[in-house]
């Protein structure tokens, strides 16, 4: 019998597999599957090779489709350590996540 | 002994947001004012407010020329004022060319062809030089923000070694919706204005301008002050970010003061690039102290004028110049605390002192680095050029075209098939690692590809260090994808990858990241002779002290914008693309085939003559030529063709002729492709060992390349 997630729990998920997918196609991250993304790996400087025109490109995105602005360097540096923090920032700014 | 020629500074038009002409510009940096603004309805309405805050100029736009257009004429005037020679050269640099007048024919959904002939860069060198009556070659370079300080170095290296007497040369941008919102997506604005040095700076102030310098050997009209010497350097680094410890930037300005003859202990005023953004002024601190023990008075004037791209390096050319004949320094204008991270004591205000050499730094995206050293006319001029240098040998080659890698191209065309068209993507990116080349478009992804398989063809172990790179159009698809999403966002939205894609340089930048190619680093724009031009840039800067250079020209077909831009191209012309290049190195190695540049210049009645007595200035009869590659621009046909004839006739050649371009098919770079061909038919000997193959351009330009065995 599964494990029965909680409703946030869910949402989390679907968020981070919302952005494993927005990344892959924003950065044609074209040789590599939403699955193998490690949500709780080093974004910046990992085995992905992002750096920082890509983060904000990513910013952008954030901005676009989640109405959440990161303008401020410190802020930026936290969110985008991991995909699960970016995940989490959105899920606590955003007016369109809001529920 | 025989000194090196000395080259003067005849004549300068410069415009900038401080003012019109020399005086206006002395007047405001000796008040320390700085022309950083809000954006000004009269250049463009941005839709978003509130707007940034920028360098604008008080140039009104004279329709139906683009602004950058009536910048770069207005400042043609001032510095040919009271001049009677006409220059032998034009070398505009720029990055944006008319594409303010193009944002808003797409905005506007116009479809007609015809409105869009100032969208290329050289159409700005092309307006002045026939503005001027110059028959010579109308030279454009892209080297982002770096450009007008590479145009003046390209003037000094013509001039130095006698293939011109009166050269204008400087930089041109004007305020666009691409770099305004451009430089905004990399965060690299300061919403307050640039204030360069300063401890809490943000960023620079995009600005706009133009700097045309008329620069002579001959010692006859009166001069301000002499160019000393240049030095380009590339970082190699990342597209967008200088190098963190400045290293390329301490390339450049070494070569500069090599060339120039001159220690550091000699330099009286550093002009800095110093755009006021935290990575730049960091990493040119360290450049500075690492070169200077002690450093000498140095400032950004940056956070009076803003940063004009293109322009900027050409105009603090100018205000060198100046400052060394008003014996001041510029203050550093918006700096308030010196940021101690820095480690430098700029010059906060400016002052009165006596300053006879001043090393001017221009840093650009593609980490294009160009230094300039200018000094009071009585300095001594270092040591003579080498006046014959040695060939450029080719090492190997590479190209793409719509049938292709070389090997199925080459073999098409040796059963005169056509080989036009445009390559499957996936077929064109199958060499190269799929991440490292994840965010290049089709432009840079062609480049690329040609560089990496003309390296596999020499057989060397190891990489060129320089670049020189031509292309018509460059990035379209990034050019277009920014502007749509600009568009379609309101203003809000646009793309930093976009962005940092769509320069002309970005090719060639990426190239020398894969390749750590650390020297000189050139894109050249000519339209249909960009990969002429790129040769002729080749010729000058690489020298013997290179490991070699990657030689080559590339263009993207674009649905949207190609049948647009491109005079040559219909709707319904079937679209090509691709490029061709070669690893060339300057040394003479016998049994290697060389390529060398006999002829490039405007077409005018006297020039074909000129052309004619060029090529057969040895003497090429029958016997020591066998073939001519003929490029005529389906747009220029009729004129094409009446010139080739007469050609033929006056050189009383009766060789075969091959009209390349009904083989690659119509596209700014093709001569790139048939350069290739030339040297496949003597490796393939279709033409004996002992004889050489003309690549000729006909049209708007009349060009030729020799390609024979050494």
């Amino acid at each position: 019998m599964g494990v029965l997630l909680d409703r946030p729990q869910r949402t989390m998920d679907t968020l981070i597999n919302d952005l494993k997918n927005r990344l892959i196609e924003i950065l044609n991250l074209s040789d590599i599957t939403p699955e193998e993304i490690d949500e709780n790996a080093q974004l910046v400087g990992g085995d992905l090779g992002i750096d920082s025109i890509d983060v904000l490109e990513m910013v952008v995105m954030v901005e676009k489709d989640y109405g959440v602005v990161i303008n401020n360097k410190d802020i930026g540096e936290k969110v985008f350590s991991t995909l699960a923090a970016l995940a989490d920032y959105i899920q606590k700014n955003s007016p369109k996540l809001a529920s | 002994m025989s000194t090196r020629k000395k080259i003067h500074i005849a004549g300068i038009g410069l415009i900038s947001p401080l003012g019109s002409g020399l005086e206006e510009t002395k007047l405001s940096l000796k008040k320390n004012i700085s022309a950083i603004t809000p954006l000004n309805s009269s250049v463009f309405q941005a839709r978003q407010s509130p707007p940034l805050p920028v360098g604008q100029t008080g140039t009104a736009t004279t329709s139906p020329l683009p602004r950058t257009h009536t910048l770069a004429i207005k400042a043609a005037q001032l510095a040919m004022k009271g001049i009677t020679a006409t220059p032998d050269a034009v070398i505009i640099g720029t990055t944006t060319g008319g594409i303010l007048h193009t944002e808003e024919l797409l905005t506007g959904e116009v479809t007609d062809p015809l409105q869009y002939r100032h969208h290329a860069l050289n159409s700005v060198a092309e307006e002045v030089a026939e503005m001027l009556h110059c028959s010579g070659p109308a030279l454009t370079v892209s080297t982002a923000c770096s450009s007008g300080t590479v145009a003046i170095s390209m003037a000094l290296k013509m001039l130095q070694s006698g293939q011109a007497e009166y050269v204008l040369a400087g930089g041109v941008d004007s305020l666009c919706r691409l770099t305004y919102y451009g430089f905004h997506s990399l965060q690299l604005v300061d919403p307050t204005g640039s204030r360069p040095m300063d401890v809490e700076r943000q960023g620079m102030s995009v600005a706009e301008g133009a700097s045309l310098l008329l620069l002579t050997c001959d010692k006859t009209p009166p001069s301000l002050a002499q160019v000393l010497g240049c030095g380009l350097s590339c970082d190699a680094h990342h597209p967008a970010s200088p190098h963190p410890d400045g290293k390329g930037a301490m390339e450049a300005m070494q070569k500069a003061m090599t060339n120039g003859a001159i220690q550091a202990t000699d330099i009286d005023y550093i002009n800095l690039h110093g755009t006021g953004t935290p990575d730049n002024d960091i990493a040119e601190s360290k450049a500075i102290m690492a070169l200077f023990p002690v450093p000498p008075e140095l400032s950004s004037i940056k956070g009076a004028t803003g940063h004009s791209l293109a322009a900027s390096g050409a105009i603090e050319a100018a205000i060198a110049a100046l400052c060394i004949r008003e014996g001041f320094v510029p203050g550093n204008t918006g700096c308030l605390k010196v940021d101690p991270e820095c480690g430098l004591s700029p010059t906060l205000l400016p002052q009165q002192y006596p300053v006879r050499t001043v090393l001017s730094n221009s840093f650009g995206f593609g980490g294009n680095n160009a230094c300039l050293v200018i000094a009071a006319n009585d300095y001594p001029a270092p040591s003579p050029v080498q006046s014959h240098p040695p060939p450029l040998t080719i090492l190997g080659k590479a190209c793409i075209s719509g049938a292709g890698h070389t090997e199925s191209s080459m073999g098409r065309f040796s059963q005169l098939e056509a080989i036009a068209g445009v390559l499957n993507a996936k077929i064109l990116a199958k060499d190269l690692p799929v991440r490292s080349v994840r965010r290049l478009g089709r432009f840079s992804k062609i480049a690329v590809a040609i560089a990496d398989a003309a390296l596999r063809d020499s057989g060397q172990q190891n990489s060129p260090d320089s670049v020189f790179m031509g292309t018509g159009w460059g990035a379209l698809s990034e050019t277009c994808n920014f502007l749509d999403k600009l568009r379609e966002s309101d203003e809000k939205f646009s793309s930093p990858l976009d962005f940092v894609g769509s320069v002309h340089n970005s090719a060639a930048g990426q190239i020398a990241i894969i390749h750590k190619a650390t020297g000189a680093n050139i894109t050249s724009s000519g339209g249909d002779y960009s990969f002429e031009q790129a040769l002729l840039a080749a010729n000058n800067f690489l020298d013997d002290s290179s490991s070699g250079a990657f030689l080559l020209a590339a263009d993207e077909a674009h649905s949207k914008f190609s049948p647009l831009f491109d005079p040559s191209i219909t709707a319904e012309t079937p679209l090509a693309d691709g490029g061709g290049g070669f690893y060339i190195t300057r040394k003479a190695i016998p049994g290697r085939i060389s390529i060398q540049l006999s002829f490039l210049r405007r077409y005018q009645e006297t020039t074909l003559t000129e052309m004619i007595k060029a090529v057969t200035a040895k003497g090429p009869t029958e016997k020591e030529c066998a073939m001519i590659l003929a490029g005529i621009p389906a747009a220029d046909t009729s004129d094409g063709e009446k010139q080739l004839d007469i050609f033929m006739r006056q050189a009383g050649l009766d060789i075969p002729v091959i009209h390349y371009r009904k083989f690659t098919g119509e596209f700014a770079s093709a001569s790139s492709i048939a350069a290739i061909m030339a040297v496949h038919l003597l490796e393939e000997s279709v033409v004996a060992s002992d004889r050489k193959i003309l690549v000729l351009g006909f049209g708007k330009y009349l060009t030729a390349m020799e390609f024979m065995y050494q």
